[in-house]
Order: structure tokens, then C-alpha cells, then sequence
């Protein structure tokens, strides 16, 4: 067959949000790709100008809505730079718990649409069904179960309800031995190693070129963890291990990502032992002072940054948004290239794109 | 009393009946239409008018047989699969039979919608490939009998083609070609891509089938179903057979094209794969075509190798047949929901690699118990 | 490859196989699947869920935050008439539009807006999703809130009754009350820190006039903007004292501006404008009334 392009996307029913790439084949073999992005552009960063800081935080939840609340602290940790607002104690563990939880539950939901991808509509259903519990945990606590509209400048919206750590701690441990039957359903199954083992190899040095982050970045070898490594919130408190691996390829970021929600487990089992009692929330000023704010946060998809400037008035003048998908999914030329088109899906399923914060 | 008696029976007596009123007409009209209704009738009364007749109406409780089992294949398969994933499967729609009726409904649904034609596909192609695809899966139940006594092809005295199996297996075969028409004719790069997988896996696992059939064919001594089920009347031949059995079994997903072996059709990559292009019922019926080569396949797996209708005397020997296939399929279920799907270049080293030697080994082992004389 | 454990051929269906078929025997053995049937069954909700609005209109005073508040546009005022309450104004809301963010709750001042759990809001035609004042309303929701607002017991002036005696800075233990005099009125008007006050009721129990009373205020996480007044260019008309909703504005008399009339009468004496910024919170609206330009808005250049 002559080599051709093959566009899969826009439309497409696997294809996570709303992008294009453009494949070229030889056969069955990858010769070239192109992604493009920009279909699902809302212009978020313009339509900060126009809201005052409290409007803004309903907004940036909705930026990537697979981990929403990992945004919506992360503006919140921006503001708190520009006024100079101290957040207290109770509010920072409070923040840190549920950034947890939120890991594992975007972590669920990558799990269950990569199985989804792979023919194992088993996995799909499984792991949404794990998801369902912890759902359900964050609406007894916000309200919502996706765009949480939580964290506020200053500190968090309201307390912890009653018997809330009780059910948490119930619901951790029945997750972790959930964690362990799944991998009788996937590293079981001799056929999802053969699809994952030595696939999309990305190596160490094409990595840190591309400015990768993020699991992808720890499963190629190298272990840098914003949490660690440049510790914010309590961070510093918390006693965990960074995953990490070595050989770069599908199976490497799978497990990764397997370990991550273990270490998010043990993170929020002493969050809310070292809970302390006290406010939860203080008041911020309304007008921001003439400067800029900055914040990084470890979005369960990389490094994710928010840059804030204010000009005296109670509405930001600008506010830029790093998306740590926006620079990964520059990198998939480098990971597609001699693989065949069987494997584009396991490959940008191994990835987690979100598009939400990609295109803002 | 076998199927072709029972159903002479019944096209004789409708014959008569008819005939009362027809040479009573010839009797009442003038002379010149007299005659011409006596020859009539007398043609309608002989013996070879009646024996295509019933041929015609064996072949429409064969082919009713199947659709209804096929119905209920879908539902098992529906039901399974929710249970599976730990949901009701469907429930409302007949709800006091556990939601049977669903696939009516939706047949109605596929019966409505609107059927799009691509500009540019070619017409012929187009629209040849569904009816031979269609065609050659339903033939493939011709020969297969449910018991002695039940069966299609037969001659008059009720002795059954000798080359039933042969037939059956050359039917099987005959799906790739229409895919690949299909995949081609509907003038998209999905289902080219599509088309093409499906003709390439479908190939290469038709040789390890066929050399484990052929271990069958030399344990029983004959090419016919009825001498095959015959032979395995003390001991089912799965069980001396047993690596033949387990890669019929395999072989036959990859025929049928389920997960883990679907990539011709993949969701995740191809949209529909070689379907794409093919709107309401005509989709539908490739869907319920998929359905007819597993009945098919496993009222094969089982006349082959799991002993055909022999059972204990409790239950008629067409229900054991039944049973028997059914509970192949409910096995190939359990193996589809379980597993990812595999890459088509793996499938074809899977096909090639591992199978046929597995195969070889099979056809020797045959050898060797046939050569001992115990069959 | 070699990194992954070396499994058998077998490796292919069983380990998966036996996940799924303990989950088939559970669900049709051990107890139901995990399923909800709805609309047949339906969910329990928890009481802080975030779904249609109720509003009490008694409690409501019109202030107009949670439609100033609302990050996409959807609420409204409407004016109506009411058998009890008089003409009043209350907010409606455009479920087509709304995000169910619970700001408008937050920033209430006297917690009448309340986020119930009702979802069910799906209808046939666009303009059906906009709900008015009427189809919120509901006067008894407070049984149904699970955690009120922190709320404190603050000291509220009554700036009418005032003689500007200054017994009540002088009685409170925490020095939270400063008399700060009222230009060209004449008097001294008490301001009170809040932040200090400990709600020891004293100075309630001193005032002569009792124009200081202690009242149940809700406690404000959001710093709502104040307005700042220009006595030069106010005119006394007494507009904003009529828009404002929270009674926080008082038209006082300045003695020794009233105007000599034609035939030697003195005309009545010229008002200004005096503002308990206590009590203000925060809504706008004596700055939009005000056509004199006397009342200055943060934010909002000239």
C-alpha cells in the first residue's frame, strides 16, 4: 500500500477530547505524525480579564475537568501569592487531602479509558465503579462531583461534615484491595503485556528536550516530582515515595501511574491523622496589589503553572496558564515514529490527554 | 422418523388439501379449463414437485431454528456481559422474561433508520457484499444436523451427504472474500485498513482449523457429520484430542472476529472497521451474520469434537446439541469480556507461530491412536 | 519483554478470567450488581448538595450580591408586589445558564439563598428554564441547612436616635467604639470595630436612646467594596437613602445652612448624607442612584 495520511480525529470515538493527529503510514507502519489542537479553545485566559478573583475559581475547575480541583488550588495558590494571604493550618491539610483524592480519582478515570481503548471493556467499567466511591466522598464534602468549585482564596469553602474521616479511611482501605485484584485483570493478561512491553519508547534525553513532566517524565527514568523537589503546601510533612522507572515505554507509565495512587493512599491516611483543629478560612482583600503571582502545582498529569497579574483593581489583568498536556503532546512525534497504528492508541492512552487544559 | 419424512408428511397433506379444491374448480368449470387445472393438480400431486417442496420447508425450520437461537444468543450474550460488569444487562423490555425482547426493539430501531449510500462507492461491490457474506454464513447450516434424524441434506432415503463437514468448513471459508469487498467498495480509508486485517487474520487461521478438522476427519474415517458424532459414541474426541480442541476453539474466535480478536472491527482505532459504510438494517444484519457464524461455529466445535448429540436418554438428542453449543458460546463469552484485544501483526504471529505447529502436533497424535487401531 | 514475569501460554485467559467470573457470580448469586435503577430508584443526596435555589423572601433584602456575584450572568431582579412584605425586589435565576457554584450563597448577607438538592430541572423548551422570584420561593428552608454560617451577636446604630453622648465608647471594655465627629452636622457618630468586639453588651445596656442594639450578623468571608462620600458635592435628595436595602444611610439636617427666603423666612436647613458602614453590605446601589456624583466606588473609574 502507498504511504498515506490518515486523520484520526476530530471525530472519533476513542480519542479523549477533541484533537486531531494526522498520521502518515507506510502499511501498517508509522512513518510521520502531526497533532493538531485548538478544537476545543474557550478562551479561558481572556474571560479571566473580565471576573474578579472569586468569579474566576468556578472557571479554572473547569479549565481541565478530569482533575479539578488540582486547577482550581492552583490559581487559588497564584492569588495567595499576589496579596500575600497566610492560609491557615487546618486549611493547607484540608487542601492536601483532597488534592489526593483527586489524584486517584483522575487517575481511575485514565485507567478506565485506557483499558477501554485496549478491548477490555471489563477494565472500563471496574475502575468507574471504584471511581463512583470516592465521587461520592467529595459530594458529602463540597458539593458537586466533578467541578468542586472548593479551594477559595484565603483558604477552603467550608469544614469537613461529621463522620467524614471515618468514611475516608473506609474508603481507602477498600480501595487498596481493589488496587490489587486489578492487577490480576491487567499484568494477568499476557496479552496486555505484549500490547504495553516495549512500546513508545521514549527515551531519557528526548524527554527532558521536549520539557516533558510528569509521569510520563518519571517513567523514563528520570524522578522529579514537583512535591518533592520543590515542596508547597505541607508537602514537607508528608512521608511518601516518588514512582519511577526506567525503560520509558507504555508499561513503564502504567505502572507509574499504578504506584502513584498507592503513595496518594498513604498521603491522605496521614493528612488526616495530623489534622490540626482551627479555621479553615480567612478573609482576602478584594483589590490586588500592583505585582505578580506565581504557583506550580504536580497535576496528576505534570507540572502545572499559574501566573497572575494583578493592577490594583479587584479583576487580574492577565492570567496565563501553563498545561503540562499542551507540551507532552508536542513530544508524540518522537514517541509515534516506527510503531504501528495499533499501537497510537495504546500510546496516547498512555499519555492521559486531557484537552480541556490543553486548548484552555 | 427423520426430518425429510416428517416434513413429505406435511407438504403431502397440504397438497391434498389444496387439490380437493382444485379439481373440484376443474370439475365446475368448461372443458378446456378443466384439463388444464387436472394437469395441474396432477403435476402438484407427484413425487418430484412434492420433494423440492419439502426441501423448501425443511430449509425454513432450519433457518428459523437458527434465527431464534441466534436471538437468544444475543440475549445471553447482553446478560453475560452485564452481569460481567457487575450491571443488569437488558431489563425493561420484556421485563418478565428478563428483557428478551430487547433485541426486537432494537431490530425495529435498525429498520428505521436511514440507510446512506457513499457517492463515490462502488455500487456493485457495494451492495454484492452483504448477500454473498449473508448467503455463505446460512449455508454453512445446511449440512449440520442436530441428530440422526434431523438434518437438511440428505437424499430421499434419509442417508446424509458424505461430505457434509467438508461442505460446512468450504462454506466457512467463503467470508473473507465478501469482507474484502466490502471494506474495498465502501471508498474509506478506515474500512480499507479494516477490510484488509480482517482478510489477512482470517486466512491465516484457517489452516490450523483445518488441519485440527482433518485429525477428526482421519480419527472418524469419513468426511459425513453423522458417521463423525457416530464414532465418538464411546468416548467424545476432545478428550484423546484435547490440544486439537483448544485450537479449534481458538481458531474459531479469529474466524468470528471477537475480542480478543476484533481488531478488524476495533472501536478504539477503525470506528466500525469494515462496517462503517453500511447503514440500518443492513449493519444489522452483518451483526446478527456475526452472531449466525458463532452459532455455527459452535454447533461445529461441538458435532467435531464434543460428541454431538450423544447424552443420556432423559433429553432428545436435537436439545443436547443445543445444550452443548450453547455452553461453547457461554465459554467464548467469558473469554471476550476478559481480555484486551490483540495487535494485528501479534495475531498473525500468534496464527502462524504457535497454532500450526500446535496443530502438527494435534494431526500426529491422531496418527498415532489411529495407527494403534483404538478408533 | 523480558522485564515483564514470563507467564504460560495459559497466561493468556486464566488470571482475568477468574476476576470476572467472581464478579459474575457475585452479581447473580451474592447480591445485586452494582446498579442503580433510576428514575425507579434514586439516589440519597446529601444536604450540601448543590442544586436549585430556594429564597426566603423574608429573610432577603434585596441587596442584589448574588446576582453581582454570579460568574456566568444568571440571576435577575424582579420587582414585585407582595400582600406582606410591600414592593420588594428578589432574585431569579436561569437554569440555563447557571453553573451550581454556590457563590451566590457564600456572599448573601442575611443566608436567604440556599442551594437545595432538587435536580431534576430538565424541561422541554429553553424558556422554561428560567425560574422566577415566585418558583424559588420558599419561606421555611432554614430546617433544611445543614450548617449555618458562623453567626456573632454585633452592637447595630441606630444613627436617628444618636445624641452623640458618648457614653457608649466610654462603657466598652475592649476600646472598640471611636466617636468620630459628622461634618456640618454638628454631632459625633460612634464607629465601631467589629474585628474588637467581644459582644459583652454593655454598651447596649448604657445608652440612654437605646440606639445601639445587639443583632444576630452573619459572619462574611468575602471583603465587600464600601462606598466613600464627597460631602462637597452632595445635594441632600435622599436618593440613596431610599435605594439602600440595609439601612446603613441616614439623611441628617446641617443646622446653620438654611437659606434666607424672599419675604425673611428661613427655608428649611440642607441634608447631607451620613453612612454606618457597619451595617453596609456592600451591594452598589447608593452608588448607582446617586446622579450627583457624591458617592465614590471602588473599582470604577470616573
Amino acid at each position: 500500500m502507498a504511504e498515506m495520511w490518515i486523520n484520526m480525529g476530530p471525530q472519533h470515538p476513542m480519542t479523549h477530547g477533541l484533537w486531531n493527529l494526522r498520521v502518515k503510514v507506510d502499511g501498517e507502519t508509522i512513518v510521520d505524525a502531526q497533532p493538531e489542537v485548538g478544537y476545543l479553545h474557550r478562551g479561558i485566559e481572556k474571560l479571566c480579564e473580565g471576573k474578579t478573583y472569586p468569579q474566576i475559581i468556578p472557571l479554572a475547575d473547569r479549565l481541565c475537568y478530569g482533575s479539578s480541583l488540582t486547577w482550581s488550588h492552583l490559581y487559588c495558590m497564584a492569588v495567595e501569592d499576589l496579596m500575600n494571604v497566610e492560609v491557615p493550618e487546618r486549611a493547607e491539610y484540608i487542601r492536601v487531602l483532597t488534592i489526593e483524592m483527586q489524584r486517584i480519582v483522575s487517575h481511575l478515570m485514565w485507567l478506565a479509558a485506557y483499558a477501554g481503548d485496549l478491548g477490555l471493556g471489563v477494565g472500563f467499567v471496574y475502575t468507574m465503579r471504584e471511581r463512583e466511591v470516592f465521587l461520592d466522598l467529595f459530594q458529602s464534602l463540597t458539593g458537586a462531583r466533578i467541578t468542586y468549585n472548593y479551594p477559595r482564596i484565603g483558604g477552603v469553602a467550608h469544614d469537613l461534615p461529621p463522620n467524614f474521616e471515618r468514611d475516608t479511611l473506609r474508603a481507602i482501605s477498600f480501595f487498596e484491595g481493589r488496587l490489587k485484584e486489578y492487577e490480576d485483570l491487567f499484568e494477568g493478561s499476557k496479552i496486555f503485556m505484549m500490547r504495553n512491553v516495549g512500546v513508545g519508547l521514549l527515551k531519557k534525553e528526548d524527554a527532558l528536550n521536549q520539557g516533558v513532566t510528569g509521569p510520563t517524565l518519571r517513567a523514563s527514568g528520570v524522578s522529579y516530582d514537583l512535591r518533592k523537589d520543590r515542596p508547597y503546601s505541607v508537602y514537607e510533612e508528608m512521608d511518601f515515595n516518588v514512582a519511577s522507572r526506567k525503560e520509558g515505554d507504555c508499561y513503564a507509565r502504567y505502572r507509574v501511574r499504578m504506584d502513584e495512587m498507592y503513595e496518594s493512599c498513604q498521603i491522605m491516611k496521614q493528612a488526616l491523622k495530623k489534622m490540626p483543629k482551627g479555621k479553615w478560612r480567612v478573609v482576602a482583600p478584594r483589590n490586588a496589589p500592583v505585582g505578580t503571582g506565581l504557583a506550580r502545582v504536580e497535576d496528576p498529569r505534570g507540572e502545572g503553572m499559574i501566573y497572575v497579574v494583578g493592577d490594583g483593581s479587584d479583576k487580574p489583568y492577565r492570567v496565563k496558564i501553563r498545561s503540562p498536556i499542551f507540551v507532552t503532546v508536542s513530544a508524540a512525534p518522537k514517541i509515534l515514529i516506527g510503531y504501528k497504528v495499533a499501537d497510537v492508541v495504546a500510546i496516547m492512552g498512555g499519555l492521559d490527554m486531557c484537552i480541556g487544559e490543553t486548548d484552555r | 422418523m427423520n426430518l425429510y419424512e416428517f416434513c413429505y408428511g406435511i407438504i403431502e397433506w397440504l397438497v391434498n388439501l389444496v387439490n380437493h379444491l382444485w379439481y373440484w374448480l376443474g370439475d365446475v368449470l368448461p372443458w378446456w379449463f378443466g384439463d388444464f387445472f387436472d394437469a395441474v393438480g396432477n403435476f402438484a400431486a407427484s413425487d418430484g414437485h412434492l420433494s423440492v417442496m419439502t426441501i423448501f420447508l425443511e430449509v425454513l425450520i432450519v433457518v428459523i431454528i437458527a434465527l431464534v437461537n441466534v436471538l437468544n444468543f444475543i440475549w445471553i450474550f447482553r446478560k453475560f456481559m452485564g452481569r460481567m460488569f457487575d450491571f443488569y444487562g437488558p431489563y425493561y423490555v420484556g421485563y418478565r422474561i428478563g428483557g428478551w425482547l430487547q433485541n426486537l426493539a432494537d431490530g425495529m430501531k435498525l429498520f428505521v433508520k436511514e440507510i446512506i449510500v457513499p457517492a463515490k462507492a462502488d455500487k456493485m461491490g457495494y451492495l454484492l457484499a452483504p448477500v454473498i457474506y449473508i448467503g455463505s454464513s446460512i449455508l454453512i447450516l445446511a449440512t449440520i444436523p442436530f441428530s440422526e434424524n434431523f438434518g437438511v441434506a440428505t437424499n430421499e432415503s434419509g442417508a446424509y451427504v458424505p461430505a457434509g463437514a467438508l461442505f460446512a468448513l468450504a462454506a466457512f471459508a467463503i467470508a473473507p472474500f465478501s469482507i474484502l469487498l466490502a471494506g474495498w467498495a465502501s471508498n474509506n480509508k478506515y474500512t480499507l485498513i479494516g477490510g484488509m486485517r480482517s482478510a489477512a487474520q482470517m486466512m491465516s487461521y484457517e489452516i490450523p482449523l483445518l488441519m485440527t478438522v482433518a485429525s477428526v476427519f482421519l480419527l472418524a474415517g469419513s468426511f459425513g457429520f453423522v458417521d463423525i458424532v457416530g464414532a465418538q459414541h464411546d468416548i467424545w474426541f476432545g478428550i484423546p484430542l484435547f490440544i486439537g480442541l483448544l485450537v479449534f476453539l481458538v481458531c474459531l474466535a479469529a474466524e468470528v472476529e471477537i475480542i480478543p480478536f476484533d481488531l478488524p472491527e476495533a472501536e478504539a482505532e477503525l470506528v466500525e472497521g469494515w462496517t462503517t459504510e453500511y447503514g440500518g438494517m443492513r449493519f444489522g444484519m452483518f451483526y446478527f451474520t456475526t452472531t449466525i457464524r458463532s452459532y455455527a461455529g459452535g454447533a461445529l466445535a461441538t458435532a467435531l469434537f464434543l460428541g454431538g448429540w450423544h447424552g443420556p436418554a432423559v433429553i432428545p438428542d436435537e436439545i443436547w446439541f443445543l445444550i452443548k453449543a450453547y455452553i461453547v458460546y457461554t465459554i467464548f463469552q467469558w473469554m471476550t469480556w476478559s481480555l484486551p484485544r490483540v495487535r494485528v501483526d501479534q495475531i498473525l504471529g500468534i496464527g502462524w507461530k504457535r497454532l500450526l505447529p500446535l496443530a502438527v502436533i494435534n494431526l500426529m497424535i491422531a496418527v498415532a491412536l489411529k495407527s494403534m487401531g483404538w478408533f | 519483554m523480558a522485564e515483564a514475569k514470563r507467564r504460560s501460554s495459559l497466561g493468556f485467559v486464566v488470571r482475568p478470567m477468574k476476576l470476572t467470573g467472581k464478579t459474575l457470580a457475585n452479581a447473580l448469586f451474592a447480591g445485586k450488581p452494582n446498579t442503580v435503577m433510576y428514575p425507579y430508584q434514586k439516589l440519597d443526596l446529601p444536604i450540601g448538595y448543590r442544586g436549585k435555589h430556594i429564597v426566603d423572601f423574608k429573610r432577603c433584602i434585596g441587596c442584589s450580591n448574588c446576582v453581582q456575584i454570579c460568574p456566568n450572568d444568571c440571576m435577575w431582579m424582579e420587582k414585585l408586589e407582595d400582600p406582606e412584605l410591600g414592593k420588594i425586589e428578589r432574585p431569579g435565576v436561569d437554569y440555563g445558564r447557571c453553573l451550581f457554584c454556590g457563590l451566590c450563597v457564600e456572599v448573601c448577607p442575611t443566608v436567604a439563598i440556599h442551594e437545595s438538592v432538587e435536580f431534576e430541572l430538565a424541561d422541554h423548551e429553553r424558556s422554561k428554564l428560567k425560574y422566577g422570584p415566585k418558583e424559588l420561593r420558599d419561606d421555611t428552608f432554614a430546617g433544611k441547612i445543614t450548617e449555618e454560617r458562623q453567626k456573632r451577636m454585633l452592637p447595630v446604630l441606630d444613627m436617628s436616635k444618636c445624641t452623640s453622648c458618648e457614653k457608649c465608647a466610654g462603657e466598652c471594655p475592649e476600646m472598640a467604639i471611636a466617636m468620630m465627629p459628622v461634618e456640618g452636622v454638628g454631632k459625633s457618630k460612634p464607629e465601631i470595630n467589629l474585628a474588637k468586639c467581644n459582644s459583652c453588651k454593655k454598651c447596649e445596656a448604657v445608652c440612654p436612646e437605646s440606639a445601639l442594639k445587639m443583632e444576630e450578623v452573619y459572619e462574611s468571608y468575602f471583603e465587600m467594596p464600601e462606598p466613600k462620600f464627597l460631602l462637597m458635592s452632595c445635594t441632600g435628595c435622599g436618593a440613596c437613602a431610599r435605594a439602600c436595602p440595609a439601612d446603613v444611610i441616614y439623611m441628617m439636617e446641617m443646622p446653620g445652612t438654611e437659606k434666607t427666603l424672599k419675604d425673611g423666612k428661613k427655608g428649611k436647613p440642607k441634608k447631607r448624607a451620613v453612612f454606618v458602614l457597619e451595617k453596609c453590605v456592600g451591594c452598589g446601589k447608593c452608588f448607582r442612584a446617586c446622579k450627583f456624583s457624591a458617592i465614590e466606588w471602588p473599582g470604577v473609574r470616573k
